[in-house]
């Protein structure tokens, strides 16, 4: 059984007096422990999916399942890790990986010894008690990505949450991503519009069509991990991707696919 | 600003105004040109504040003064900002209070005055209603503002980690929206502080204002300065100690700096 599900997932926005359809019936069934990429022409949508996916947004058809069960709303079994991280500034690093334990009620101890453990896998433990401006961008997502897995959750949402770093930071972050994967078994979620970045981390990867988007191919990567920079192996499935991305970003007009 | 108020050379400049200040005062004091009654010298004005710290009436105007102020003060930050948050997350608080507000905020708090003596009395609960009443729209009207420019991203991470009601009030919306509501704590205390005064010139019982009125009675105008004076120093203390430092603090930390 799928853990979480998409089905027939419809969503419009108003657009200066339009009603545009942006999302157009997406289906799409993620495993356990599968770490899917999403990638597609800019504005189709598929940011937008992910936080139907999180019940951020609620879809104007369609629903969602997980573990076969709707679910409606947000839930700390599926967490989204946004694209500037959303990090507290008020909160030092460690309470910010401890906020969604505080809220539910996880006494003082066992919060700071989860918070501990996820830092040290995020390499942070000497940053627990700084704040979030004196952190740089790479370090913020590597806290949001702490943050979101203190919450223990099924299913890790990840909104391009590299988009902003520097090449070498992003390089780095896609070879951990891989490692915390393969450690903690989640399935993922990772919506990006770099196909490089989906062939590196992808088991699977939904190549959303342009608006009104659907699923237009989903492939399946099984290349060893981790896998780094720029092999003939991993080029030739950006190769398969890009086939796929390519008419889709010349219908929108132009933009994304790298 | 920072690097300029620590070099060692502006401190020296400072000094030299004030000093340099007080000399020609003296000096026209001294030229006669109005008399003593009028404008007293540096001097007599000292000697007056050595007079009232001896004899305790200064120290306890003070105390009274500050005392209202903080009960005042304190009362307008938790209607304040419980007001602002309501505004800014319920729809129609904010189409029902969030005019009356704006129109609320541009009354003097002096204009409040008659009315804390008709409901009040002419006793410590009046002075502090015109305290509180004059600076609780401030703080209400920098919480909305602040409020309603948080990240929605913060907002939505909140919940998405489980924050719920009063959770995603007090850890997410009130410090999210702290630097805002900081200038509304520094306005609302500007208002405090002039609408204490204000009030006890009106009401006429205890405090600083109530000195100055009885300096004003006796035709003393050296105390009537002694007592600006010190009105003036303690804004100085407040602004620079208490506000001045809790703004580096928390603008530098919300990495707004």
């Amino acid at each position: 059984m799928a853990k979480i599900e998409a089905r027939g997932i419809v969503r419009h926005f108003e657009h200066a007096g339009y009603r545009l359809r942006a999302l157009d019936g997406i289906d799409l069934s993620v495993g356990d422990g599968d770490f899917l990429c999403i990638v597609g022409p800019s504005g189709c949508g598929k940011s937008t999916f992910l936080r139907i996916m999180a019940g951020l947004d609620a879809p104007d058809a369609g629903e969602v399942l997980l573990d076969g069960k709707p679910v409606s709303g947000t839930g700390p079994e599926r967490i989204l890790v946004f694209q500037e991280g959303a990090l507290f500034p008020w909160l030092k690093v460690s309470d910010n990986v401890e906020f969604g334990l505080k809220m539910a009620g996880i006494p003082g101890r066992e919060r700071s010894q989860i918070s501990r453990r996820y830092l040290d896998m995020m390499q942070l433990a000497d940053f627990a008690g700084s704040y979030t401006y004196q952190l740089s961008t790479g370090m913020k997502q590597r806290v949001a990505i702490a943050r979101a897995l203190a919450m223990d959750p099924d299913v890790l949402l990840m909104d391009e949450p590299f988009a902003a770093l520097d090449a070498q930071t992003r390089d780095l972050l896609l070879v951990e991503t891989q490692l915390i994967w393969q450690k903690t078994k989640k399935t993922i979620l990772f919506v990006t519009h770099n196909v490089a970045e989906a062939a590196v981390l992808g088991s699977r990867v939904a190549v959303f069509s342009n608006r009104p988007s659907r699923v237009r191919r989903e492939l399946a990567i099984s290349l060893p991990r981790p896998r780094v920079g720029a092999d003939e192996a991993l080029a030739r499935v950006q190769r398969e991707i890009l086939a796929e991305l390519r008419p889709e970003v010349r219908r929108s007009g132009g933009g994304e696919g790298e | 600003m920072r690097g300029a108020r620590r070099r060692p050379g502006s401190r020296a400049v400072r000094l030299i105004f004030y000093a340099a200040l007080v000399a020609a005062w003296q000096a026209a004091a001294e030229a006669d040109v109005w008399p003593d009654e009028v404008f007293p010298s540096p001097y007599e004005v000292a000697e007056d504040l050595a007079h009232g710290a001896a004899d305790g009436s200064l120290l306890h105007g003070v105390g009274t003064s500050m005392w209202r102020l903080l009960a005042g003060l304190s009362m307008a930050i938790a209607g304040g900002t419980a007001l602002g948050i309501a505004m800014a997350r319920v729809r129609v608080v904010n189409q029902t209070m969030g005019s009356l507000v704006l129109g609320l905020q541009s009354i003097p708090s002096v204009a409040w005055v008659p009315l804390g003596l008709i409901w009040y009395g002419p006793f410590d609960a009046g002075i502090i209603f015109v305290t509180a009443i004059g600076a609780v729209f401030a703080v209400a009207i920098n919480t909305y503002t602040g409020v309603k420019n948080i990240d929605p991203h913060y907002v939505e991470a909140a919940r998405n980690m489980g924050a719920r009601g009063g959770q995603l009030v007090t850890n997410v919306l009130i410090p999210a929206a702290f630097p805002y509501m900081m200038s509304g704590f520094k306005q609302g205390w500007a208002f405090a502080w002039r609408g204490v005064i204000g009030a006890e010139m009106l009401f006429s019982y205890l405090g600083m204002g109530s000195l100055l009125n009885i300096g004003r009675f006796t035709n003393d105008v050296s105390q009537v300065m002694a007592v600006m004076l010190v009105i003036m120093i303690i804004g100085m203390v407040v602004d620079g100690l208490v506000f001045r430092r809790l703004d580096d603090r928390v603008m530098s930390r919300w990495g707004l700096r």
